[in-house]
């Protein structure tokens, strides 16, 4: 069954560099839609004042940090961008966005049982980065490189790191909880919609274009990829 | 037996919402003119909560004169001006105030699964109206599992029939459960819901588009559909159906306050046993009593046993109602796994509302499974965010997250519903933490029994196999939770349940449950309609009496 080997792309990351974006802005300026701009004037007349207000604020992030403190800006600098694979700007500044959220106090409705809130897990788990980094390479997790990050989210994401502030946290749940927050806020930003292909905001103006002869509204491009991965994964001869 | 034959918009009774509401704004006109009582007038019922059951009992009860005040913790909203068509900008429909989760499954809550402000979650929900089965009543007796209804199917099904009207509810005519046809029509669905339809017909599933409560063509002054997609971020069309939009219009028209902002914390007790009202924190801190004949309490499956925990006076000291150690019990969720597939062509998900096309084939016990009760197959299409956390739950981040993420549009999702069995320690209980107003909150323990686990492992399977019959390259799979009900149930006794068959309280003779906590099963069904049809039939047995 050709799903059990699957020949697109996303399966296979790294075997394609994504073209570069021709028109607006995408995180690193990479995307499968060069030639959408979600922010482009036509589009963004067609929204409703609230959400114009409430999506385009995102654009103009405070550079103020409130509620992380200075010295656990480069650990949650770089965790941020290595999770989201962030290596060069343009960068959708989560960090920002993420000290907004604590510091006005934002929840998400919940805490486990076995953590502390989401705000005070943040600040354990920052601590327990640099608390391995040292361990292991003898220097900070901002410090170490790339391969001893990664290498040290593999350890999170499996649950495997203890010891000094890990103990205070839920070895399970806490990649789950630092990570939902870190997506949440990378995936608002409309450049990350621009990356995507997502239509973003539809209010007043609705979908029509949902299937049977077209899947595209007049402001929306083609996937430059290709239509058919498959055939292009076979065509430059990928196995 | 003439309704089945009558085909096209039937009329609705005794509810004049639809043209109440302004063509050409979304809000509840006329707020100004709201009538409003003084906490020493004591009403004839005080509702906590205005989401499906609250709103529906106070428009159906203001209908025959009643005098209502309907309490409700969060805002008052105005489409307009106060929802956006955003998915990360939404989360203040929620109710985000802390709760804490525990048991060895615990389940998220916030976002997924409750609302805040006048019209509940339904202000959020994706829009799925369907009824549920008779034999979700009599899982004991039939399937020797959960607990049977002091209720029979026979007592809701006028219910359900009239709220379809005043919804609307659209779709195919529906072949599960009580068979019964839809008056609007099912609305055009999308690419990936053609998929899912593909792929279900090469397995032999039957699937049915609709039934949602979003209109298709207008409905009085509520305009059409405009499939934006964005129905899980309050439908600033006022196509969705919400209490909103269906009933509280009605009800604001026949003289219902509705005091927003108004946190209740306490049922008092008074002479004979009885509540004298309710006493809850307005809008700017102060502590006030409304007083009330008869209470009725809507916060649904977190919050009601929550309130009735906190009510611990003389005579209860574990909690009102809970001299049986009932509340808070029994409280239950769906599973909701979810399997994305992929496919070469474009799809575009966000596009059409999340809800299309359904089927409750599986939704009975099957012998030749290995466990009772069943599930249903929907369609959903999370928004970027929510895709995002598909994509994590796999395991991916770094640049493997971004290709996937870049593949957005070529995928489509398969939701599914399991019915999960009622368990006494699942519970909601009191936590040591402390909300804003220094009351204690709620906690939620969750464990699946083993009956759980193999039904979400076969829902998955099923779920895989219609995409691959579909031609999906490649799938993901996420495991997750939708929808509470109980936590109050009614039952047969005061020692199995909170409240009897006419969702009276045992405890107190003025105290009336009118949410979905008292449903002792759920079968696999979303719960909104239900919550709705029961709140409507409560509406008539209160109102067939003069004094309670």
């Amino acid at each position: 069954m050709a799903w059990e080997t699957p020949h697109h792309l996303p399966s296979r990351p790294g075997t394609q560099r994504p073209p570069r974006q021709q028109r607006g802005t995408t995180p690193q300026n990479v995307g499968r839609y060069p030639r959408f701009d979600v922010l482009s004037p036509e589009v963004v007349c067609e929204w409703d004042e609230p959400t114009r207000r409430v999506v385009l604020d995102r654009l103009h992030q405070s550079q103020g940090f409130r509620y992380f403190s200075e010295a656990e800006l480069p650990c949650l600098r770089a965790f941020c961008d290595v999770l989201l694979a962030q290596s060069r700007e343009p960068r959708v500044p989560v960090p920002e966005m993420l000290d907004a959220k604590y510091a006005d106090g934002k929840l998400d409705g919940f805490r486990y049982a076995s953590m502390p809130h989401d705000g005070e897990a943040w600040h354990a788990a920052l601590k327990g980065l640099d608390f391995t980094a040292r361990a292991r390479y003898g220097r900070t997790f901002a410090e170490a490189d790339e391969e001893g990050r990664k290498a040290i989210i593999r350890d999170l994401q499996q649950g495997n790191l203890q010891g000094g502030p890990w103990d205070r946290l839920d070895r399970g749940r806490i990649f789950s909880v630092l990570t939902r927050g870190v997506v949440s806020e990378f995936y608002s930003h409309p450049w990350a919609w621009n990356e995507i292909g997502f239509g973003g905001p539809a209010y007043p103006r609705g979908f029509m274009r949902f299937g049977d002869l077209s899947t595209q509204e007049p402001f929306e491009s083609s996937d430059a990829v290709g239509a058919d991965p498959v055939r292009e994964a076979e065509s430059e001869g990928l196995p | 037996m003439i309704r089945n034959l009558l085909k096209g918009a039937q009329p609705v009774e005794e509810n004049d919402s639809r043209w109440l509401l302004d063509p050409h704004r979304r809000g509840i006109p006329g707020l100004e003119r709201m009538r409003r009582y003084d906490d020493d007038d004591e009403v004839d019922l005080c509702i906590v909560g205005a989401g499906a059951g609250g709103s529906v009992l106070a428009q159906r009860l203001a209908r025959k004169g009643w005098r209502v005040v309907m309490l409700e913790a969060g805002p008052f909203w105005d489409p307009d001006r106060d929802w956006v068509s955003d998915e990360a900008g939404s989360h203040k429909l929620y109710w985000t105030a802390p709760r804490v989760i525990g048991g060895e499954d615990p389940v998220e809550l916030g976002k997924n699964n409750s609302g805040r402000g006048v019209g509940g979650s339904m202000v959020h929900y994706a829009g799925y109206l369907p009824r549920f089965h008779p034999s979700d009543l009599r899982t004991e007796t039939q399937d020797g599992v959960g607990r049977d209804w002091p209720i029979a199917y026979e007592d809701i099904r006028p219910h359900y029939e009239r709220l379809e009207r005043e919804c609307p509810v659209a779709g195919q005519h529906w072949p599960w459960g009580h068979p019964h046809g839809y008056p609007h029509a099912p609305h055009p669905v999308s690419k990936q819901a053609l998929l899912l339809w593909r792929g279900a017909l090469h397995r032999g599933i039957t699937m049915r588009v609709g039934p949602v409560g979003i209109t298709n063509g207008a409905f009085g002054n509520r305009p059409h559909c405009i499939y934006r997609g964005l129905c899980l971020q309050g439908c600033k069309v006022n196509a969705k159906a919400s209490p909103l939009v269906t009933h509280l219009p009605d009800a604001i028209d026949h003289g219902v306050e509705i005091r927003a902002g108004s946190m209740a914390y306490k049922l008092p007790i008074g002479g004979a046993g009885r509540l004298e009202g309710v006493d809850y924190i307005d809008g700017q801190g102060m502590r006030r009593r409304q007083k009330a004949r008869v209470v009725a309490v809507a916060g649904y499956s977190i919050e009601t046993p929550r309130l009735l925990l906190l009510s611990a006076q003389r005579g209860f000291q574990n909690g009102l109602c809970n001299n049986g150690d009932q509340v808070g019990r029994y409280v239950m969720v769906q599973g909701a796994p979810q399997v994305a597939g992929r496919f070469p062509e474009e799809i575009r998900m966000y596009k059409a509302p999340p809800p299309e096309v359904s089927s409750e084939q599986f939704y009975e016990t099957d012998p030749s499974r290995d466990f009772a009760r069943g599930f249903s197959i929907q369609t959903v299409s999370p928004l970027p965010i929510t895709w995002a956390e598909h994509v994590l739950a796999e395991g991916h981040w770094g640049e493997a997250l971004r290709e996937y993420m870049r593949d957005y549009n070529h995928w489509a999702v398969i939701g599914i519903l399991n019915e999960l069995l009622p368990l006494p320690e699942n519970r909601v209980t009191l936590a040591e933490d402390r909300d804003e107003q220094g009351l204690p909150v709620a906690r939620m323990d969750y464990t699946q029994c083993d009956n759980d686990r193999r039904n979400i492992a076969y829902s998955i399977g099923v779920a895989t196999d219609i995409w691959k019959a579909a031609g999906a390259q490649d799938m993901l799979t996420i495991s997750r939770y939708a929808h509470l009900i109980g936590g109050c149930r009614m039952g047969f006794s005061p020692d199995d349940s909170v409240c009897d068959e006419n969702q009276r309280s045992w405890a107190i003779p003025n105290l009336f449950l009118a949410d979905g906590s008292v449903c002792p099963t759920q079968g696999s069904a979303n719960p909104a309609l239900t919550i709705m049809a029961l709140a409507s039939r409560l509406a008539a047995h209160l109102a067939s009496r003069v004094a309670w």
